[in-house]
């Protein structure tokens, strides 16, 4: 089981990414659970049709005895969604949330019953306290992917991360897996991301061009790869999920 | 428990301070300065006469919003040079958990540091005493104990011992005669009155005897990784001792596991026992009453199947209602309103309050010592 985190600024496109790597990484016949960090939860909506599935958290509030089923949606050719949900907007902490999600779900034995082979992480924002940096922690990701645009605020958060992850690399971490760009066309987008990506040694491993084909499939309540598999937008995110799959070791390990 | 009128029983971190407070390593609790009364006397009544390095972090508002781990692990660090301890334990309160304190990082670095044995303790003061108990007792075992070269014929662990469940009265030294008095000798105890070398011989024993919910977890780690198989009960009484000694020796000859406190079948009875389910299982096997078991292991494991598990104030006092007699710790006593009540006070739920009036009933006439 291989396991990696996508963390990036708010908006930039991380669920969006997430979800359609889960979708290429499916399409190869890989068993993929995507857990959704946010409490918004809304990472894996495309990948079941556009559906609210109960948070963890949800189901933790409710304090009624629940089954793993019950915070477990399968998905788009099979990918096993989880949503860890927060806590009442404005209150209570939402880090902390994560981690107690996080907690349930391992407690339930959701990595035994489904046995997944990649488990994807879509984390909210940046890592702004201890909860957030819960899915780098030691048995969770193996690798961290930093999502960023060529925009001042998302090279900035982007960075932000990464100094994260290299502070924790005492901890026996995630290590960083690279930085991808999800292109915005702003000027010198790909000499910013470069640089950005050699300050902390690593690679700018795939870009991602803007596409109108992500809120067309959205509009339709799917991911790209399931609406428009043949198209450029759906090559790229194969290609990403590849250039993943191979970073992560994934060949080796099937 | 839900509570609004009695009291609630000691929380996790008490039972981790409780559980290593003999075993010459060092504990610290993540928490803030003030708070080591909590664990360090009110749940802890060796405190003044028998030394033990407990400590509390001293955590500072600053140190948790700003996440100043290394000032923690700096701290633990140093302390422990001065002070050369058996290993370390560290275990938390709520505050670092809200903040997402890494525990199992932070002894790992400490463990870098001091070349000591280092492990956590997964608590936030919002679970029961026996979950910390529980989670010590698993470490020192999965860190300490080895297999020897050879069984020790008729040894017994005793697993499950602590000031919290047996008070520091003569109980658990009266475990100890009652099993050399029916032919067995005392492998360890998890660990009241036994040393860390001591513990660590623990896969060498025949059998186990789990004496509280906290030793379950060790008892099978012990059965599942060196086939030592354990009982569970707590020889209260004359009639259930006897039971116990002869499912000691089965399990001895058959390598077989007995939950002999629940292998009872307890029907329309007047009297009630409350109280933790290993405890209040075994007292309620001798007497012939209902069990009630109001902390700890909730399962079959335990309890037998007219055993109830409650820890709802309002049900309880509903029960008591329903028996002649209720026997559990005074702190009960306002939600007893009509049945009789005998009091029997467990330190776990009532602390300090009523140490000098709770008695050894190992191997006892237990309607004597109770005036029944």
């Amino acid at each position: 089981m291989i396991k990696l985190a996508f963390y990036g600024k708010g908006g930039i496109g991380k669920s969006t990414a997430a979800s359609n790597v889960s979708a290429a990484l499916a399409q190869k016949g890989l068993k993929v659970m995507q857990i959704g960090c946010d409490p918004k939860a809304d990472s894996t909506i495309f990948l079941h049709g556009g559906e609210r599935i109960p948070t963890v958290l949800d189901l933790v509030r409710k304090g009624e005895s629940f089954d793993l089923e019950d915070m477990v949606r399968v998905g788009y050719n099979g990918v096993v969604c989880v949503e860890a949900g927060g806590p009442v907007p404005g209150l209570g902490c939402a880090g902390r949330g994560i981690i107690a999600a996080l907690e349930e779900l391992e407690k339930k034995g959701a990595y035994e019953k489904y046995q997944p082979d990649v488990v994807i992480y879509d984390v909210l924002g940046d890592v702004v306290c201890g909860g957030f940096s819960m899915p780098m922690r030691k048995g969770y990701a193996d690798k961290v992917f930093i999502i960023t645009s060529g925009e001042s605020m998302s090279v900035y958060a982007a960075a932000n991360i990464a100094m994260a992850v290299e502070n924790f690399k005492s901890r026996g971490y995630a290590s960083l897996g690279g930085f991808i760009l999800n292109k915005r066309n702003v000027k010198n987008e790909e000499e910013k991301a470069a640089e950005l990506a050699a300050d902390f040694h690593s690679s700018v491993i795939a870009e991602i061009d803007r596409s109108e084909l992500v809120s067309e499939a959205e509009d339709i309540r799917k991911t790209v790869m399931e609406a428009f598999p043949d198209s450029t937008a759906a090559e790229q995110y194969r290609a990403l999920a590849d250039k993943i799959a191979e970073l992560c070791g994934m060949g080796e390990e099937k | 428990m839900n509570a609004k009128v009695i009291s609630i029983y000691a929380a996790d971190t008490s039972g981790v301070c409780s559980a290593l407070y003999e075993l010459g390593g060092m504990t610290v609790v993540h928490d803030a300065s003030g708070c080591n009364s909590t664990y360090a006397t009110h749940d802890e009544p060796r405190w003044y006469d028998r030394k033990s390095m407990i400590y509390i972090s001293a955590l500072t508002e600053a140190d948790a919003v700003m996440g100043n781990d290394s000032k923690f692990i700096r701290d633990v660090a140093k302390a422990a040079g001065e002070l050369s301890p058996k290993f370390i334990a560290i275990c938390g309160s709520p505050m670092p958990a809200m903040t997402g304190f890494d525990y199992s990082a932070a002894a790992e670095e400490i463990e870098r540091e001091t070349g000591l044995t280092t492990f956590f303790v997964d608590t936030n003061g919002t679970h029961s005493y026996l979950q910390g108990a529980e989670g010590a007792f698993l470490n020192i075992a999965k860190l300490f104990c080895r297999e020897g070269k050879e069984k020790q014929a008729n040894s017994v662990n005793i697993i499950g011992a602590t000031p919290l469940d047996f008070s520091v009265n003569t109980s658990v030294s009266s475990i100890k005669k009652w099993l050399l008095d029916n032919g067995f000798s005392v492998q360890s105890c998890f660990a009241m009155d036994s040393s860390l070398d001591e513990i660590s011989t623990a896969p060498q024993a025949a059998v186990s005897l789990v004496i509280s919910s906290d030793g379950i977890a060790v008892a099978k780690y012990l059965f599942d990784t060196y086939g030592v198989p354990y009982v569970v009960g707590v020889p209260v009484g004359k009639s259930f001792s006897k039971k116990l000694s002869a499912d000691l020796k089965r399990a001895v000859s058959e390598g077989v596991c007995i939950n002999s406190c629940g292998e009872k079948a307890v029907e329309n009875a007047h009297m009630i026992v409350a109280g933790e389910s290993v405890f209040a299982s075994s007292l309620g096997a001798e007497l012939g009453a209902k069990t009630v078991a109001t902390v700890g292991i909730r399962n079959s494991e335990v309890l037998s199947g007219t055993d109830i598990f409650c820890e709802e104030e309002a049900e309880l006092e509903k029960l008591f209602s329903q028996h002649k007699t209720v026997i559990a710790d005074p702190l009960f006593r306002p939600i007893c309103k009509v049945a009789s009540f005998v009091s029997l006070p467990h330190v776990a739920f009532s602390g300090r309050c009523f140490l000098k009036d709770i008695p050894d009933l190992i191997d006892k006439d237990v309607s004597k010592k109770l005036n029944l």
